[in-house]
């Protein structure tokens, strides 16, 4: 996500007085979002709160999230894309096409509205969930989102965020983008860093029968992943890594149980707005951290001779 | 009973990743979780300090860590196209170790995000 425009969730608490929340339901999925960060909390610029922001919310059907926003627009499923674009199009006055307006299950008016309302905030922030990443046109969406709250700076100070989900998703995003310059699907086949979502990413991989082995971890692909993918890993050696014994645990030829992260394993996960926070376990596992077994797993790799890099030497602090 | 008492405890459950969880804690599980939403309160009292679990198992079976490692180092350095995936609910330390083994490896690695 290069060049994306955002900022930190304290600038959203003090700042933010016109709130967008795109294809998600913080309410259910992230219950405390609404009071510790976006909605509720008074901050500088925005001393009384609630009061002082506006907020709505775009979805496809009435979730439980609705009840918290001052306006709701339902848009057709699959129709977010020409949502966006025809956004676009309104904030610059350019002349949009009624019936392609009327497909989206919106009227002009309440987009018109929308606009206005962009246009006059001061700080305006749009979030976005899986509801909009992960249906038709996936990261085309989250682009035309983002391109949007990037072209009303023109008008406004205006952002973006993706409302992450479980666990430390962010630190995965963070930690490749260090290390290799790419956030996921990367392959180390030739010795150096290569991205091509579609053809590196999991689940095309397994599909095509790409892959010979998997080390899972911090993951249940057995319990979430398309069949043919997991019959793919039933196949092939995988090993896991985890503190339960999962679905994949059960089709893997090797399960590792490791300490629960945050609970018993200490270190370092990214909120969603990638800001790194410590973690305070509060108990003692008898089960070593994943760390910990990747490091021995990597050492025990690394004392097997290298066919890859002419002259692979194991350090283990690259910073 | 003593309870060790943690403040700013971290929830790692959603993408909040709230830092203010006072959690109080007996020798094997959190008996409460202060300021925690309901799945914050879930995730903190139902993961505890048992051995639920054999430490590894290959095959199915129980078997030592140490071999497990073995056996798991052979399987990826056998591989022409290993596959490391996942890192969602592991630590930015952990992940790092995982890139760098990848690396290794010669393999792909993958997140949640992909998909
Ligand atoms: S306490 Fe609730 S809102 Fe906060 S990180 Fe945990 S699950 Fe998310």
């Amino acid at each position: 996500m290069g060049g994306k425009v955002t900022c930190t969730l304290g600038e959203v608490k003090n700042r933010a007085d016109f709130i967008v929340f795109w294809g998600g339901n913080p309410a259910e999925c992230h219950p405390r979002h609404f009071t510790k960060y976006s909605l509720m909390p008074k901050g500088k610029h925005v001393p009384n709160g609630r009061k002082d922001r506006t907020v709505v919310l775009v979805d496809i059907r009435e979730t439980k999230s609705v009840k918290a926003a001052d306006i709701f627009l339902q848009v057709r499923p699959g129709k977010d894309f020409e949502v966006l674009t025809i956004l676009r199009a309104l904030i610059k006055d350019q002349a949009v096409d009624p019936r392609q307006v009327a497909e989206t299950g919106l009227t002009l008016e309440q987009l018109t509205d929308l606009v206005a309302r962009m246009k006059r905030a001061k700080f305006g922030v749009m979030f976005f969930g899986m509801g909009l990443s992960m249906t038709r046109g996936k990261h085309m969406n989250s682009a035309a989102l983002l391109t949007l709250a990037a072209e009303m700076n023109a008008f406004t100070k205006f952002v973006a965020m993706p409302m992450r989900g479980h666990g430390n998703v962010t630190g995965a995003d963070v930690v490749m983008r260090w290390q290799t310059g790419y956030p996921f699907g990367i392959n180390f086949s030739r010795g150096y860093p290569r991205y091509n979502p579609g053809e590196f990413s999991t689940v095309d991989l397994l599909v095509r029968g790409d892959a010979d082995a998997a080390l899972i971890l911090g993951a249940d692909p057995g319990a979430t992943m398309p069949q043919p993918a997991i019959d793919h890993l039933a196949r092939i050696p995988t090993i896991v890594l985890d503190p339960k014994v999962t679905h994949t645990s059960r089709l893997a030829r090797v399960h590792i149980t490791t300490a629960v992260t945050g609970i018993s394993a200490p270190g370092t996960g990214y909120r969603m707005d990638e800001v790194p926070i410590p973690l305070r376990p509060a108990l003692k596992s008898p089960y070593p951290t994943d760390e910990e077994v990747i490091r021995r797993i990597h050492e025990a790799v690394c004392a097997k001779p290298d066919w890859i890099h002419a002259n692979g030497q194991y350090t283990t602090n690259q910073v | 009973m003593n309870l060790n008492v943690v403040k700013h405890a971290t929830c790692t459950f959603c993408g909040c990743v709230c830092d203010d969880i006072e959690l109080h804690a007996d020798q094997v599980r959190i008996v409460e979780a202060k300021r925690a939403c309901v799945l914050g309160k879930a995730w903190f009292l139902n993961h505890t300090a048992e051995s639920l679990y054999p430490p590894a198992l290959i095959d199915g079976q129980p078997a030592p860590v140490d071999d497990a490692i073995a056996l798991a180092a052979e399987l990826l350095d056998q591989a022409a196209m290993p596959l490391v995936y996942g890192m969602s609910n592991i630590t930015c330390e952990a992940q790092r170790e995982t890139v760098a083994l990848a690396e290794r490896l010669g393999g792909v690695v993958d997140s949640h995000t992909s998909l």
